[in-house]
């Protein structure tokens, strides 16, 4: 049973990120091999807890043996259980794809795999924790160590870009701050499911700043729209394989922090009309630069904001339908979009302008790598039988639920836009001539190996989607039952 | 006087978060932007110690002095928060500062105008 | 124009902000909450005097552990950040170009170097009695070095040791946490395993004191090394590998 405490998944990465620049004093390939023995031994524990899991019983571990609300508690429930085992998954593959990525002029490996480790352990922080403040102290130890990876690569413009990401992020930990202050001081707690209880006595003006302040405040990690300008800036300057982790974790323990704090801790009128509004908005506002960007990194990155924005909107329905849908594009942002920043990795490597029409032809030089990239596009479009075809179709079997016939036509036609811009890409990739010598890097074997994973997930799921819709479901219904969230993180609570 | 230190003390956070803010948005300095998130942080700090404190309370602690007398004590956990906070913002302009110097080094410049490789 | 609009912005949100904290009174108390809990539970179960210093160290323990991870991941960002490789650089010391403090300077900072260093330790060893803990007294040694560190151009500081300090420093912070889990009644990360003591003596409060000794040295190593690798790189100005 102690083997397997949620408190590892944050203690172990911590402890190894601590211990790395010794661990590299003894014997220099241990700073490659240890992150990724802890990276395995997370994802192993994580999915064997959550495999085990008993509905409606989510593990709740109280840290310094103060029983919430008076000490910090980690919640593993159906639905933080399965973000998190997501972002272990993830990271395991992150560090598969970038273990001996030195070989194609990689350097520093130790601050390298340091901020990974921190990202990945404040990625998991956030979504597992039960306390409002301390969501706020993982929200930062995510946003610092993005910063450090964005500004990782020197030459590019990748400080500028850092620069850009640590104003708005830090402006955005302002916000978040003045609202945790003043809900303490409406509630005299921070624990989030005693927030819960006593939100409905709080003045509803204040309520509604409140919730607006979080919004600002959390949006900027769940790229939403009027606060995204770091994200296409931050995807093309960081590393390969950092930018599938942003788009894996950083965006996911963003998104999961704004659907908790709406859906557990806040019941605030109108909110999520904001959020379908503020959704709607990013992805008209990042389908539509996706389709005017002429490089691969940056055209990707805006496509990532439209998922995410998609996925705001799925959530904003506030049904069991639309979280389904929400869940399962999460899902599949994770895993796909990884896949195409870790090919596009590899694809752009070889151009000097990072620019997609010096792609032409290259899917005979890289048939590998240009495979995969299709097969990411294909199933982020949204096509049988890729996982992202039962994405897109739970999500307009939910806003038809909803009535929302407005962005049922928003969806069709965003599904058009991104067909137009992913199939210039390929159109490229497999029917020009190649135009100019490049100089080739081929993907190394654990590179191969990490992208082959995530192709076999995504058909996986589209072939069989009844893998994960089961989880998802129960996730749904965890999300959805707020009472029996309270009731399990303060079972000796009589209400009022 | 109760008019006045609501007013004063919280005027003060506010005037500074707002002077920070407004640094942080307009300047075109680098360094003077980098200040100005750490004025408005600063303002942020003042801000919890203030909504912290409750009429003629002492410090939290139960020095010898304190000790089985019945004392009012301020909040602590804004206090304890704000602890956590200071040193995140130590943090992040720490590395703001670095960037700063990666910067400079590469356009030996620190004015934002002249570094606009990426669109702002 | 761009000022006017951002003033306006400035004024809507300051006009929510104040209306938000008018109905929060200067000097007001709640009325009830966690704070109660910790106030009385301080004192007379874990035996620390000073209430924030077991807030910060056991009931929120885990905001800390966070806490010294944004130091650390701050001076690891720099460091990657401000990173040269060393074939560049090998060979030429890291050398600081501005001109030697006076004497008078230089004699001052001798003398009052150690004991910066004592007042910093004394606070930290009686963070649990005291006001001040681990990062107060952590960042008046940090201060003691940049003394030292402005005023002679020859000063230099081990990173070796710094590592070495940071390291064993932040590993004791978790591995304190995870013997809870282990020996501590509830089995808890960061639960108080040691006997409580008696309140107001400099053993007290179990295991608090140890781990805000940690913060202390790591906190000092942590800002120090930020502060040295800020002045070094600066002063160098040199730039062999950048585009």
């Amino acid at each position: 049973m102690v083997i397997s405490d949620p408190v590892y998944f944050i203690a172990l990465p911590l402890l190894t990120a601590f211990l790395l620049p010794l661990f590299g004093k003894i014997y220099k390939p241990l700073i490659g091999i240890i992150p990724g023995l802890v990276f395995a031994f997370i994802a192993y524990i994580s999915f064997d807890l959550y495999l085990n899991l008993v509905p409606g019983k989510p593990i709740v571990i109280q840290l310094a043996g103060w029983a919430p609300p008076w000490g910090i508690n980690l919640v593993f429930s159906e639905f933080s259980g399965f973000v998190v085992t997501l972002i272990t998954f993830l990271a395991f593959l992150v560090w598969v794809y970038s273990y001996n990525f030195k070989k194609v002029g990689f350097d520093n490996s130790k601050k390298y795999f340091t901020l990974l480790m921190l990202l990945v352990a404040g990625s998991i922080g956030v979504v597992l924790t039960g306390d409002i403040f301390n969501m706020f102290v993982f929200l930062e130890i995510t946003a610092i160590s993005s910063y450090g990876l964005t500004a990782f690569y020197k030459g590019r413009d990748s400080a500028e870009a850092a620069f850009k990401f640590l104003l708005i992020g830090s402006l955005s930990s302002t916000f978040i701050l003045l609202a945790i202050l003043l809900l303490y001081k409406q509630v005299g707690t921070l624990n989030m499911a005693e927030i819960a209880v006593k939100a409905q006595s709080i003045d509803p003006k204040m309520k509604s700043i409140i919730a607006i302040l979080f919004m600002i405040g959390l949006g900027i990690e769940a790229e939403m729209f009027p606060m995204n300008g770091w994200v296409p800036d931050a995807y093309s300057q960081a590393p390969g394989p950092v930018a599938a982790s942003f788009a894996g974790m950083l965006a996911k323990s963003g998104i999961y922090a704004l659907v908790r704090v709406f859906y557990t801790v806040l019941e605030v009128d109108g909110i999520f009309d904001l959020l379908l509004i503020m959704g709607i908005l990013t992805i008209i506002f990042a389908e539509f630069s996706a389709m005017r960007q002429t490089r691969l990194r940056r055209m990707l990155a805006y496509s990532s904001i439209g998922q995410m924005g998609l996925i705001m909107v799925a959530f904003s329905f506030n049904t069991k339908a639309g979280i389904f849908a929400g869940l399962f594009l999460m899902f599949n942002h994770a895993i796909i979009k990884s896949l195409l920043f870790l090919a596009s990795g590899f694809l752009t490597y070889s151009t000097k302008q990072k620019k997609i029409r010096d792609l032409d032809g290259f899917g005979k030089i890289m048939p590998f790598t240009s495979l995969m990239f299709g097969l990411g596009a294909f199933a982020i479009v949204g096509l049988p039988p890729f996982s992202g075809f039962w994405g897109k179709l739970n999500m307009l079997v939910a806003t038809a639920d909803s009535n929302l016939y407005f962005v049922i036509a928003l969806i069709l036609l965003v599904a058009v836009v991104e067909v137009v811009y992913y199939f210039k890409v390929i159109g490229r990739l497999y029917f020009r001539q190649q135009h100019k010598e490049v100089e080739v890097h081929k993907p190394t074997w654990n590179a191969i190996a990490a992208m082959s994973v995530l192709a076999i997930v995504i058909i996986g799921v589209g072939i069989y989607p009844d893998l994960i819709t089961d989880y998802l479901t129960k996730a749904t219904n965890e999300l959805f039952d707020k009472a029996s969230y309270i009731h399990n993180v303060l079972p000796n609570l009589s209400l009022n | 006087m109760q008019e006045f230190l609501t007013y004063g003390i919280y005027g003060t956070a506010f005037f500074l978060m707002l002077l920070g803010l407004y640094a942080a948005l307009v300047k075109k300095n680098l360094v003077k932007i980098v200040i100005g998130l750490s004025v408005l942080d600063s303002g942020l700090h003042l801000l919890f110690v203030a909504v912290g404190y409750i009429s003629n309370g002492t410090a939290p602690i139960f020095s010898p002095a304190v000790v089985g007398k019945n004392v009012v004590m301020v909040d602590p956990v804004p206090q304890a928060l704000v602890l956590t906070a200071i040193v995140i913002g130590f943090g992040v302009t720490a590395v703001a500062l670095a960037l700063v110097v990666r910067l400079y080094r590469k356009h030996n410049t620190t004015n934002i105008d002249e570094i606009k490789n990426l669109k702002w | 124009m761009k000022k006017v609009i951002i003033i306006g912005f400035l004024g809507v949100i300051a006009y929510y902000l104040l209306s938000a904290f008018a109905s929060v009174p200067f000097g007001a108390d709640l009325i009830k909450g966690v704070k109660d809990f910790y106030l009385d539970k301080s004192p007379n179960d874990l035996k620390v005097a000073n209430v924030v210093t077991s807030i910060v160290v056991n009931f929120r323990g885990f905001d800390t552990l966070g806490e010294v991870t944004v130091l650390f991941l701050a001076s690891t960002a720099l460091g990657s950040i401000l990173y040269r490789r060393r074939s560049h650089d090998s060979g030429l010391n890291p050398q600081r170009t501005a001109p030697e403090a006076s004497a008078l300077v230089q004699t001052g900072a001798k003398v009052i170097f150690p004991f910066t260093i004592m007042l910093g330790a004394y606070i930290f060893i009686h963070g649990h009695l005291t006001p001040g803990g681990g990062f107060q007294g952590g960042a008046i040694i940090a201060t003691g070095f940049l003394l030292m560190l402005v005023s002679y151009r020859k000063f230099f500081i081990e990173h070796n040791a710094l590592t070495w300090i940071e390291a064993i420093a932040g590993s004791t912070f978790v591995i304190l946490g995870l013997l809870g889990l282990v020996y501590a009644n509830n089995h808890n990360f960061l639960e108080n395993f040691l006997p409580a003591g008696k309140l107001n003596d400099l053993l007290s409060g179990g295991i608090i004191g140890i781990i805000y000794v940690a913060v202390g040295f790591k906190v000092g190593a942590e800002i120090t090394g930020i502060l040295d690798t800020l002045l070094t790189v600066k002063e160098t100005g040199l730039d062999p590998e950048e585009n």
